[in-house]
């Protein structure tokens, strides 16, 4: 009786956070008519008709998608790079400064990403930045240094330090310490460093809505025109897009699940 | 997890002594070198914005011309308009309801996961799922079951005689989509912290709770929530922060409409600096943002403040 109803709470559980994504990527391979049909067909012949409109009538939305890999994969690595240099330290040595240091650290994290947009988007442009990658991948780094470097930093400090002093006795430079002791044992915790700027980068909208126009424009925000169409959403398409778009990162988190749980444990409730 | 578990009452000087390192554990130059990435990040991209958001907000910023003091002009201006308090209100209003919604919700899921539950691991994928999503496919789901008069959930309602959530038209209605929206994306976040919270409760105490002969709820109040309290207090923290940000969610449904009924604090400020240019107005909002963030966040910064000089 007590185990039925934990199954059925699950069961409702699982409904809640599953049922919109799997409406959607079940309805992207509907013919468009019987997309609103009530009630909803489980059983439909599947076509490809969505994905085939999505490519000939948004010629820009795979273009747009390579940015968005562009930007994370470029945000990802400045971010876990400076996020393990600055972990390291705070890892291994105390002090006043270093206190007062991670402090800013952590109090930056509380302020609103919106803020900066507004000196930053004159400021940008007047660099003639705006609407490139490099934008985005400095201020997506810039808002998850922190956190990874929490992350980081948890990780380094279980690495003994004996292997270090080995290495140092040996004449190793700290960089190469670095890179050849500390690095090979924290690469679980680079995982997950990256697992959350890599989530965010991949669907981040308000820094893509206001830095980007044209050439640098991310995923998110060529299907948040296809949703804002003045003359009816052809959902067909968007469905297609949504799935095409969010495929590879759900499969990556599930698939990561455990790096999410150690991450947030050493990100944010210790940080 | 206990990484970074330097500990937690302050050390002897002693035991200080014996873990450091022969040389010291002070930094040298090179050290600060490392931490100059990340903190030049920081500084350049959010401090000094921040600040210089400050500045402008005692500006009158317009196209063309040099910026003109007029001290606390634009504040006078923002509390004079009553977009703005709607604004606040509704922030209010999403804020609290996200949050409060989302703990419980969260709370809830890590209580069931962490009991008896077969295929433990694929449920709890299962449950972080939305947490992939981003949020213009996020508002696509959700309006596609809450469409009006045709989409599946409101159908549904209007056949059974509850009346539909008529999000397009009515301002109330479209918070509470939005809220609903808020808390389906942010629920993995909450549940995941308390649910490696849970984890971290000694099952011996508990057991121990049991054959003293207290009942679910007594084992709960007594030993589950004081070992907990800690993850739900920064959990509470971070949502707070990160849910005063709310944008996409409206934004993405309503554009704050109709006649500006449902803006936030986020669509206001965007609004005044993209759609009207009005640069002091945005600025005096953001910096309000700011000062509204750094408030709630202050019992946590204190925290932060005190663990990190005890060990410097």
């Amino acid at each position: 009786m007590w185990r039925a109803l934990r199954l059925s709470g699950a069961a409702a559980a699982i409904a809640w956070s599953v049922f919109p994504i799997a409406m959607v990527v079940l309805s992207s391979f509907k013919p468009q008519r019987e997309i609103f049909a009530i009630p909803p067909q489980l059983v439909f012949a599947p076509t490809l008709d969505n994905y085939r409109r999505l490519v000939t009538e948004w010629p820009a939305f795979f273009p747009n998608m390579l940015n968005s890999l562009i930007v994370t994969t470029g945000a990802t690595l400045l971010t876990v790079l400076c996020a393990t240099l600055a972990g390291y330290v705070y890892a291994r040595f105390r002090g006043r400064i270093l206190a007062l240091s991670a402090f800013f650290m952590v109090l930056v994290r509380m302020l609103p990403p919106i803020v900066v947009t507004l000196p930053l988007f004159p400021f940008f442009s007047w660099l003639q930045v705006n609407d490139t990658h490099f934008v985005l991948i400095v201020l997506y780094a810039a808002f998850f240094v922190s956190l990874a470097t929490w992350i980081m930093r948890a990780f380094i400090d279980q690495v003994p330090r004996e292997l270090e002093e080995a290495a140092l006795v040996d004449g190793a430079g700290l960089f190469q310490v670095l890179r050849m002791v500390v690095l090979p044992l924290v690469v679980n915790g680079v995982i997950a460093a990256s697992l959350f700027v890599i989530v965010y980068a991949w669907n981040e909208f308000i820094f893509a809505l206001v830095f980007t126009t044209r050439i640098a424009r991310t995923t998110p925000l060529v299907m948040s025109e296809m949703l804002s169409t003045t003359d009816g959403v052809d959902w067909g398409v968007l469905f297609a897009a949504a799935t095409v778009q969010l495929a590879p990162i759900l499969a990556f988190i599930l698939a990561a699940q455990r790096y999410v749980i150690a991450g947030l444990t050493a990100g944010a409730v210790k940080g | 997890m206990t990484a970074g578990a330097a500990p937690l009452t302050a050390a002897r000087p002693a035991a200080r002594r014996a873990r450091r390192l022969p040389g010291g554990t002070r930094p040298g130059a090179s050290h600060y070198a490392l931490l100059a990435p990340a903190q030049i990040l920081l500084v350049g991209i959010i401090l000094l914005p921040a600040i210089y958001v400050a500045w402008m907000s005692l500006q009158k910023v317009s196209f063309g011309a040099d910026p003109v003091f007029v001290g606390l002009e634009n504040y006078r201006a923002l509390l004079a308009d009553s977009v703005f308090w709607r604004a606040a209100w509704n922030t209010f209003l999403v804020v609290n309801a996200v949050v409060y919604g989302e703990l419980l919700l969260g709370l809830g899921l890590a209580l069931l996961v962490s009991g008896w539950m077969p295929y433990r691991k694929i449920v709890i994928a299962l449950l972080i799922a939305p947490y992939a999503i981003n949020e213009v496919s996020a508002v696509a789901m959700w309006r596609f079951v809450l469409e009006p008069d045709i989409g599946m959930v409101n159908w549904a309602m209007l056949q059974i005689g509850l009346g539909q959530l008529d999000w397009s038209a009515d301002p109330a209605d479209a918070l509470v989509l939005a809220a609903l929206l808020s808390i389906w994306i942010h629920t993995p976040f909450t549940f995941l912290i308390l649910y490696a919270a849970l984890q971290s409760v000694p099952q011996e105490i508990k057991e121990a709770a049991t054959v003293d002969g207290a009942n679910a709820w007594q084992s709960f109040r007594h030993v589950t929530l004081p070992f907990i309290l800690p993850a739900l207090l920064v959990a509470l923290v971070f949502r707070y922060i990160t849910a005063m940000r709310i944008f996409s969610e409206i934004w993405l449904l309503t554009e704050g409409g109709p006649a500006r009924m449902t803006e936030v604090l986020a669509v206001y400020l965007y609004r005044a600096a993209f759609r009207y240019h009005e640069f002091g107005l945005a600025s005096a909002t953001a910096f309000a943002m700011v000062l509204l963030s750094l408030a709630v966040a202050a019992p946590y910064l204190y925290a932060a403040w005190l663990k990190m000089f005890r060990h410097a």
